[in-house]
C-alpha cells in the first residue's frame, strides 16, 4: 500500500487526463445533487461527495447510443453500412464499491455469456478505474447485506481509502502499479493495512442503526424468488404500486435492458440507436400485431426483483444482481425499492401483518 | 462451436433479395443470397433457429427460418404485421436487406432419430416447422412414421401449397388438414386444428411431436397429445417473442428464467410449463 497526499490527488487525476477522458463524482450546483458525470473542470471531481445519484454505468452502456450508421439509396439499391468507433480510453475516479460491483455485474454479463456484446465491450477496452472506500454508509446504503461493500475487493486499477487526511492506495492492476510508480507515491508502512481494516470495520459497523431490519432477509428472498414459492398476491401488491416510470432501472447499476431502433428513416443516413429500457414499460414485451404476452404491472415487475435477485440470474452475474446501493429506493415514486420488497417478502414468509 | 456456424452477430450483413413469392394474404417469402460470397458459403443454419432481419430505413426484426439446413434456398416467409414487415413487404427483387444471425438453438436432429414424428402446425405455424419437416424427409429412412396435422382458419390460408404436394410425393409421410369452417369445393376435415389431432390415430411410444401455432391454438392441442399419452418431454415447439439484438443481451424475450433468442426458441413443453409466464 501507498500514501497519497491530498495534494497529490490532483497530480494524479492531471495525469490520467493526458491520456483519459475522466469521469467521477462532483457536486451539481443547479440540481443540489451529488452526479458521476464526465468532468470537464477537473477541479469539480469531489471525492468526499455522497453516493452519486446516477451509476456510471452509462459511461460503458450509454443512455442512448449510435452503435452503427448506414446509407441506403433506394435507387440505386445501393447499401453502405459503416461502424462507429466507440473505442475511447475512459478513466472512472471514485467508484463506489456498489458501483463497482454493478459494472462488473454488467462485465461479466455483456462479455461473459454466450455471445460478447462488441459496443460494450469497445467502451471497456481502455478503462482506467480508481475505487472509493465508502468510510461511512449513506443512509440508502445496504451494501453489507449484498456483498459489495463498503470496500472494494477487487476490478480496480487503483483502491482509494481515506484516512481523515491523506488516502492509502492500493493497486489492482499493473498499470495502477505503473502509475503509483511514476507519481512517486511513498510505501506506506505495515500499520496500513491494520488502518484500512480499521476504517473499513468501522464503516461497516455504522450500518447496524439502519440496514438491520429488512435487508438481513435479502438471502431469503433470494431462495423465494428462485424457488417460486412467493404467492401471486405479493406481487399484486406490488405491482399496484408501480408507476412503470423506468425510474429503478435507469438507475441501478445492474439493469441493461435496451431497445434499438432506426431513427433518421427518411434521411440518406439512418442511425441505429440503442438506447436504455425498462421491464417495467407495458411495451416492453408487445409483439408485431399487439399481442403482448406480459401486460399485467405485476408480471412485468416480479421480472425485475428476479432479475436483482433470483439464483439463475445471479449466474450470469456470479453474484446477486443487486449491488445494494438503495438508490431504487430513493427513487421510486411508489414504495417499492429493493429493501421494500424484501420486506414484503418477509411478511409473507413470517405471516406477519402490514404495519 | 463449429467455425462455419459462427453467426454474424453485430453488425449485419448485407444480403439481395433474388426472387419473391406471394404465399397466402399478407405473407410473402423472401428469396436472398448474401452479397459477400465467401459469407454466402459460410452461412449455415440449423432447423428452428432465427434470424435478425433489417429493411433498411424501417428496422429490424426477428424472423423464424423455413428453409431446411440441406439443399434448399434461403429465404424468409414474412406476415405483414407491423411497420418493419410492412417496409419488407414494399420491397422488390434486386433490393437489399441486412442479415444477423442465425441465432438460437434449433430443433433436435441427432437425439430424436428412431423416433415416429408429428407435427401440429395452426396457419403461419408451418413456417417455423418447414425447415425440420424437409430437413426429417431428407433423411426419410432414420425415423418411424412421419404425420404432419395443419390446420388454419380457411383454405386460402394454408401455407406452403406446393411444398406440401412435393412432401405429399414422398413415401410414408402422413398428411391431415382442416379448415375452421367448410367451404364450398373442401372435401377435408373440417374445425380446429387440436378435435382433428384427437380423432387421428396417432403413435404415442416414441413419438415426438413439434406443435406450433396461436397460443389458443398451441394449449388446445397439447392438452389432446398429452391425453394421448405423449410426454411432456417430447413435445417440442417454438416461441415467438419481442425481440432486439438476438445474442442474449436486450432482455425482451425473456421468459422465466431463460431467453428465447439463446435457450430457445425451441422448448419442451416441460419446459414451457415450468417457466411460469404464458405462451
Amino acid at each position: 500500500m501507498y500514501w497519497l497526499k491530498k495534494e497529490q490527488l490532483e497530480l494524479l487525476v492531471k495525469k490520467l487526463a493526458e491520456e483519459y477522458k475522466i469521469f467521477g463524482p462532483r457536486h451539481d450546483r443547479v440540481s443540489d445533487e451529488v452526479i458521476f458525470d464526465h468532468l470537464t473542470d477537473l477541479s469539480e471531481l469531489d471525492l468526499q461527495a455522497a453516493i452519486p445519484y446516477n451509476p456510471p454505468k452509462f459511461i460503458l452502456f450509454p443512455h442512448f447510443e449510435e452503435i452503427l450508421k448506414y446509407r441506403y439509396e433506394p435507387e440505386t439499391k445501393e447499401v453502405r453500412i459503416e461502424q462507429i468507433n466507440l473505442l475511447e480510453p475512459k478513466a472512472l475516479i471514485g467508484l463506489r464499491s456498489c458501483d463497482l460491483t454493478g459494472l462488473l455485474c454488467l462485465d461479466r454479463f455483456f462479455l461473459g455469456q454466450e455471445y460478447v456484446d462488441e459496443f460494450y465491450l469497445a467502451h471497456r477496452k481502455k478503462l482506467f478505474i480508481i475505487s472509493n472506500t465508502c468510510i461511512r454508509p449513506f443512509p440508502q446504503c445496504f451494501c453489507v447485506c449484498t456483498d459489495s461493500g463498503p470496500a472494494a475487493k477487487d476490478g480496480f486499477d487503483l483502491d482509494l481509502t481515506f484516512t481523515g487526511r491523506d488516502y492509502l492506495v492500493e493497486a489492482g492492476s499493473k498499470k495502477g502499479q505503473v502509475l503509483i510508480d511514476e507519481l512517486g507515491l511513498a510505501e506506506a508502512g505495515p500499520e496500513a493495512s491494520a488502518l484500512k481494516k480499521k476504517i473499513i470495520d468501522n464503516s461497516v459497523s455504522s450500518f447496524d442503526s439502519f440496514a438491520l431490519e429488512n435487508k438481513a432477509w435479502i438471502s431469503r428472498a433470494t431462495n423465494r424468488l428462485t424457488t417460486g414459492f412467493i404467492k401471486p398476491e405479493v406481487w399484486e401488491y406490488i405491482g399496484n404500486q408501480c408507476f412503470e416510470c423506468g425510474a429503478c432501472s435507469f438507475v441501478c447499476p445492474t439493469c441493461s435492458c435496451f431497445n434499438i431502433e432506426d431513427a433518421n428513416l427518411e434521411s440518406s443516413e439512418t442511425d441505429r440507436l440503442r438506447t436504455w429500457d425498462s421491464c417495467s414499460f407495458e411495451g416492453y414485451t408487445k409483439m408485431a400485431g399487439d399481442n403482448n404476452p406480459r401486460k399485467p404491472v405485476e408480471d412485468r415487475r416480479n421480472k425485475r426483483f428476479f432479475c436483482k435477485l433470483s439464483y439463475s440470474q445471479s449466474k450470469k452475474y456470479l453474484r446477486p444482481g443487486c449491488v445494494g446501493c438503495g438508490r431504487c429506493a430513493r427513487v421510486c415514486p411508489g414504495d417499492i425499492g429493493l429493501p421494500n420488497v424484501v420486506t414484503y417478502i418477509r411478511r409473507e414468509i413470517t405471516g406477519e401483518s402490514g404495519e | 462451436m463449429d467455425k462455419n456456424l459462427m453467426p454474424i452477430v453485430s453488425i449485419p450483413e448485407i444480403a439481395t433479395i433474388v426472387d419473391i413469392r406471394d404465399e397466402i394474404e399478407d405473407v410473402r417469402s423472401f428469396y436472398f443470397t448474401l452479397d459477400r460470397p465467401e459469407i454466402e458459403q459460410a452461412f449455415q443454419i440449423r432447423s428452428g433457429q432465427f434470424i435478425m432481419c433489417t429493411v433498411f430505413r424501417a428496422g429490424e426484426f426477428a424472423v423464424s427460418l423455413p428453409f431446411s439446413p440441406e439443399n434448399d434456398r434461403k429465404h424468409i416467409s414474412v406476415r405483414k404485421v407491423g411497420k418493419v414487415t410492412a417496409a419488407l413487404h414494399q420491397l422488390e427483387p434486386g433490393d437489399k436487406i441486412g442479415i444477423r444471425g442465425p441465432f438460437g438453438n434449433g430443433f433436435p436432429f441427432e437425439e430424436i432419430k428412431g423416433s415416429n414424428i408429428i407435427y401440429v402446425a395452426g396457419g403461419i405455424g408451418l413456417i417455423p416447422l418447414r425447415s425440420s419437416i424437409i430437413h426429417v424427409l431428407q433423411h426419410r429412412q432414420d425415423f418411424g412414421r412421419v404425420i404432419l396435422v395443419y390446420g388454419a382458419k380457411s383454405s386460402k390460408e394454408l401455407m406452403y401449397k406446393d411444398s406440401i404436394k412435393e412432401w405429399q410425393a414422398t413415401e410414408n409421410f402422413e398428411t391431415h388438414f382442416t379448415i375452421d369452417r367448410p367451404e364450398p369445393g373442401w372435401s377435408g376435415e373440417v374445425g380446429f386444428v387440436n378435435h382433428l389431432a384427437a380423432k387421428l390415430d396417432l403413435p404415442v411410444s416414441d413419438t415426438v411431436a413439434f406443435v406450433c401455432g396461436p397460443p389458443v391454438m398451441f394449449n388446445a392441442v397439447i392438452k389432446e397429445l398429452k391425453l394421448k399419452g405423449i410426454k411432456e418431454q417430447d413435445i417440442y415447439s417454438t416461441l415467438e417473442r419481442h425481440m432486439k439484438c438476438g445474442i442474449g443481451k436486450c432482455q425482451h424475450c425473456a421468459i422465466g428464467r431463460t431467453l428465447v433468442c439463446v435457450d430457445g426458441p425451441v422448448y419442451t413443453y416441460k419446459q414451457i410449463r415450468t417457466l411460469g409466464e404464458q405462451i
